[in-house]
């Protein structure tokens, strides 16, 4: 496979992002530009969907070789990535526009935004990991920040970016620490150096630990979620969408590629000793606290966030089941399901949420949703649906994704039963919170004079609901040629 | 035989509930009259499945086709004598509720008719799944509906009780679906593949510290259903907030779902474990009758009264499931359906008072038998049939419990079942106590309260949906047969192949993991009195080894 072939996903991010730029310049209805980048992104998503029909190697072509993979891992990622990127954009269509925000700058910094997270999650070299990491970030700080008028918004783009820096900070020192350990900065030899037994053990484990800290950061995992839930609450509602969507996934596959590929080795990755057992225990925190916390919240945006938490802590069960040999196959393949679930079920959770309010009141608390369900029944049924499926009820995309996850951390046995025993019960209080939604929008009144949200109509938002609905439905009832997906892609890394 | 009668049966409801989801709002008759007929139709559909052959014990009306083939999960469905008639009773009682409901029910019609259609499709869903998988995904869609049916149209405190309902269902069942995912594992481990077949499943033999834990997670999300004590609290709240129609639907169908999960799943896949958690069932089950009849004795809400009824006759079930006697598990099945035509009946003639006077409280009646003849002859048939007369459907039920639970050699040595009996014999005098006392409270005497006296005797309507069932009430009291006739040859089997199970575990087992507490295996017996702590079971057994987890499937199926 060509070069120019295997990268153009990338490329046409690239390109496509600088040419928006100069028709920003140019042209003055910015809702064009909604539909463009929405074109770029979903044109990606199919170049990098036509890349791996056509066979991409588990090798990239030379001189993308040690930096980049273009295997059937990062082309699944690149779908993921897309998908949630290009459904944002399209709510950000709707959105900006209805609450008079159209500036061009959004769509732009969006598709460098998925381009970066693409990089992250094909990096298989700790310079593109981190290259891809702050392009993505640099992008997204910028569109929490986007509502320049408030405070809010500017609060929660400083705290985002001044702990998202620190992160880094600490990845970057990690990276050094393995080089130093190990002598390569491409995973594959950094790999063999570990598990030959070459590398400084305690360098190594250092390194290793501060590589982790670094990502559990970006998926917003405990204890390092501090800053989830007021840069969802302070971004616009898109960009929200985004972050918890696209960056996560992101943040995910650099974590795979990053602990199977380095530090795969027996060692490394045991029941008892090495990241399994860390991870293990985030995973159970980040999953009981994302669930209790979502339960006090009163606004529906932060109660969303704190869930965005919780589901992190289900796809690190994910990601910690992969340690056990014969399970890895399915155990990434149930990460990759259950971020691609994650990412239609959360833009038709936001989506539906934009859509109850309109210019002047934005649906953003319980109370704004009290009795909407009666008056707009059809902006309602996406909600319920996309509630139902964060939730994990059948038959919806959410539900088998959490079934998947489960069952491969039932498959590798021993201490790993108590997490998913742990899992499902937080996810029965989650259940809690979600049907507040539901008790909300069906069973109750707005209060005697407070003022009611009208839904907004917009072209761009009920596509993007149709889109996720579908997909959030059709992974749901027949999830059998997505798990294919999934495990096709799975197969390159295993 | 190949028909996709099932198919149909389930594809129904849902189809029409389609028809009304773009059906126009203001058809309110049309509506009303429409989801009727839709569920009428379905019942006739449902009558066609007493065509099946019920002298075995296989299943019929089977179909089967690969879902998820990766995982190894089926559609597959089926029906047997025992599953047979809580499909009809379902498909009997969804109309009537539905129909009773169109007096009270004038607000949001349609997402009315729609949530009824959709919890009927899955209510017979979970009735005649074979498939573990497709079972939990019709358990867990029954939640939806019903906990709109209690939030939208239930009364003050409704959404209190709808989310409590949701929640409690929601952490039995998720247990559940681990305990699920565990046994395809463990399949897996055996054979190399995923099924989620039952009738592949209960070919496993498992170690007991495994089935301990399993059954203890099927064992909780079916109890809190049945409700069996002490997880009945969900039970008044939900049922006295609910509306009419929905109360009717909850007591007389979703109520039995745990039983049936006892009978299907929870004891054929975990024979030891089922046999060592029966007597602290049977205790619980005693409780229950005991203390549901003391609650619903001190009730003043005539609706609280019968929701904890409901926990007490539950109980009976529970009690005749866990005796583990052919007469006492078709007595479980009887009056499983018993209940649901007597209590179902019972919610219906609260609602037709509390819809006259918008209230339930017992002591704002009195004197109601000579204001509305009708209705009280109607409410003392029921009453009677509930306080377990000869000659009504709930005599035959309790009779067969308490007999089966007597002679049972399963639950525990003779002299104590003897105790068991009579302790829960004194539930059927505790509820022709409080039943007796309720309707005297209500129908006799004096008129004291003018407002009582001038209130309509039974409408057309009323009539109607009382009827069938007071036909039912007699037609079982009188010719039980004609139920157990077709359910025996299942129970039968059940019955066997759990004897089957359990000594073929006991004697194909690693002697650590015999089964206790059995009169079959007096030394293991002794263990069991002293030692009646399954945590010290399951740490003395924390890791299973490949050679205790047995593949017993060739013996079971030489067995078969």
């Amino acid at each position: 496979m060509s070069v120019w072939l295997a990268a153009s996903p990338l490329l046409m991010l690239c390109a496509g992002g600088l040419a928006m730029m100069m028709v920003d310049a140019f042209v003055k209805e910015k809702a064009e530009l909604a539909t463009m980048s929405t074109v770029i992104l979903f044109g990606s998503a199919a170049l990098s969907f036509a890349v791996w029909q056509g066979g991409a190697p588990a090798q990239a072509p030379e001189p993308l070789a040690p930096y980049l993979a273009v295997d059937g891992l990062a082309q699944f990622f690149n779908l993921t990535i897309c998908m949630g990127g290009g459904l944002s954009a399209l709510l950000a269509g709707g959105y900006l526009a209805e609450h008079r925000m159209e500036r061009g700058e959004y769509y732009t910094l969006l598709v460098f935004s998925a381009f970066g997270a693409m990089t992250l999650a094909a990096a298989t070299d700790l310079l593109t990991l981190f290259i891809g990491l702050e392009t993505m970030s640099l992008g997204v700080y910028t569109l929490v920040g986007f509502r320049r008028t408030s405070p809010r918004s500017a609060e929660a783009a400083m705290k985002y970016f001044m702990l998202g820096s620190f992160a880094a900070a600490i990845l970057l020192f990690g990276s050094a620490l393995l080089y130093g350990a190990t002598g390569h900065t491409d995973f594959a030899g950094i790999g063999e150096a570990v598990s030959g037994g070459h590398a400084d053990l305690r360098l190594t484990l250092l390194a290793m630990f501060m590589l982790i800290v670094g990502l559990a950061f970006k998926v917003g995992a405990v204890p390092f979620h501090m800053w989830t839930p007021d840069a969802y609450e302070g971004a616009v509602t898109p960009a929200t969408t985004f972050m918890s969507v696209a960056v996560k996934a992101a943040g995910f596959a650099a974590m795979l590629r990053l602990l199977l590929g380095c530090f795969g080795d027996p060692l490394s990755a045991s029941a008892t000793a090495g990241w399994p057992p860390i991870l293990a225990i985030v995973a159970v925190i980040t999953m009981v606290y994302g669930n209790v916390a979502a339960v006090y919240q009163t606004s529906v945006k932060r109660m969303l966030a704190y869930s965005s938490i919780a589901h992190a802590g289900y796809i690190l069960v994910g990601v910690v089941s992969t340690f056990r040999e014969g399970v890895r196959e399915a155990a990434v393949s149930s990460v990759l399901f259950y971020l691609l679930a994650y990412t239609v079920s959360n833009v038709l959770a936001f989506g539906s949420l934009i859509a109850m309010g309109s210019h002047g009141k934005e649906a953003v608390s319980y109370a704004d949703l009290a009795g909407a369900g009666r008056r707009h029944p059809m902006v309602a049924l996406p909600f319920v649906i996309g509630i139902l499926s964060l939730m994990g009820f059948p038959p919806t995309a959410g539900f088998f994704a959490k079934y998947y996850v489960f069952k491969a951390s039932i498959d590798v046995g021993g201490a790993m039963i108590y997490v998913a025993i742990i899992g499902v019960l937080s996810s029965a209080v989650g259940a809690y919170y979600y049907l507040k939604v539901l008790v909300f929008l069906f069973m109750k009144q707005p209060e005697p004079g407070a003022p009611e949200a009208v839904p907004m109509r917009s072209g761009y938002i009920t596509l993007a609901l149709i889109l996720a609905g579908y997909f959030v439905m059709k992974m749901g009832v027949s999830p059998s040629n997505y798990i294919d997906l999934a495990v096709r892609a799975a197969a390159n890394l295993v | 035989m190949n028909s996709h009668l099932i198919t149909a049966l389930l594809a129904l409801p849902f189809f029409s509930a389609l028809v009304v989801l773009f059906m126009p709002r203001q058809m309110v008759e049309g509506i009303r009259r429409f989801s009727v007929f839709a569920m009428l139709v379905e019942f006739a559909l449902s009558l066609k499945l007493l065509q099946g052959d019920y002298t075995t014990a296989t299943y019929q009306f089977i179909e089967s086709t690969p879902l998820v083939p990766s995982f190894g999960i089926s559609y597959t469905v089926g029906i047997d004598g025992i599953s047979l008639w809580l499909v009809l009773l379902s498909t009997l009682m969804t109309p009537i509720a539905t129909y009773a409901s169109w007096t009270s029910i004038d607000t949001k019609i349609k997402e009315y008719a729609i949530s009824f259609l959709l919890l009927e499709t899955a209510m017979i869903g979970a009735f005649v799944a074979l498939d573990l998988f497709l079972f939990y995904v019709f358990w867990e869609l029954m939640l939806v509906p019903m906990y709109l049916i209690i939030g939208i149209w239930g009364g003050q405190q409704r959404v209190y009780a709808a989310v409590k309902f949701f929640l409690y269902t929601m952490v039995g069942s998720l247990l559940m679906l681990v305990a699920i995912l565990y046994l395809a594992a463990q399949y897996k481990a055996e054979t190399g593949n995923y099924t989620f077949d039952l009738n592949a499943l209960t070919t496993l033999v498992l170690p007991m510290s495994t089935q301990l834990w399993l059954y203890a997670a099927f064992a909780l999300a079916f109890a809190i259903k049945v409700p069996m004590f002490p997880f009945h609290t969900w039970l008044p709240d939900a049922h006295v907030q609910a509306p009419t129609g929905g109360s009717v639907i909850l007591a007389a169908v979703l109520l039995k779902m745990g039983g049936y999960g006892f009978i299907r799943f929870a004891m054929p896949l975990f024979p030891s474990a089922s046999h060592y958690f029966g007597p602290t069932l049977a205790g619980l089950a005693v409780t229950g009758i005991v203390y549901g009849a003391y609650c619903a004795w001190v009730q003043k809400d005539v609706k609280k009264l019968v929701a904890y009824s409901s926990v007490s006759h539950l109980g009976f079930v529970m009690l005749g499931i866990v005796s583990l006697t052919q007469q006492g598990l078709s007595g479980a099945i009887l009056q499983m359906v018993s209940h649901g035509i007597s209590t179902g009946a019972l919610f219906l003639l609260v609602g037709v008072i509390y819809e006259r006077r918008h209230t339930r409280d017992i002591e704002a009646f009195g004197g109601l038998a000579k204001v509305m003849p009708h209705y009280a002859t109607l409410f003392v048939i029921v009453t009677m049939s509930s306080v377990g007369l000869p000659g009504t459907n709930g005599f035959v039920g309790e009779f067969m419990i308490l007999s089966g639970t007597f002679m049972s050699d399963k639950l525990m040595p003779y002299g104590r079942t003897l105790g068991l009996t009579l302790a829960a014999a004194t539930g059927v005098i505790l509820a022709a106590i409080y039943m007796l006392h309720v309707t005297l409270k209500i129908f006799w005497g004096p008129v004291t309260k003018p407002e009582n006296a001038h209130l309509a005797d039974l409408s057309g309507r009323e009539k109607w949906v009382l009827y069938p069932l007071i036909a039912l009430i007699f037609f079982i009291g009188l010719y039980p047969s004609a139920l157990l006739d077709k359910m025996t040859p299942s129970v039968d089997d059940l019955s066997a192949s759990y004897s089957n199970k359990l000594t073929l575990g006991a004697l194909k087992m690693n002697e650590r993991f015999l089964v206790p507490a059995s009169a079959k295996f007096p030394m293991a017996e002794g263990e069991a009195e002293t030692d009646d702590s399954p945590a010290d079971e399951a740490a003395g057994a924390a890791l299973p080894t490949r050679d205790t987890t047995l593949t017993a499937m060739q013996v079971a199926r030489g067995a078969q």
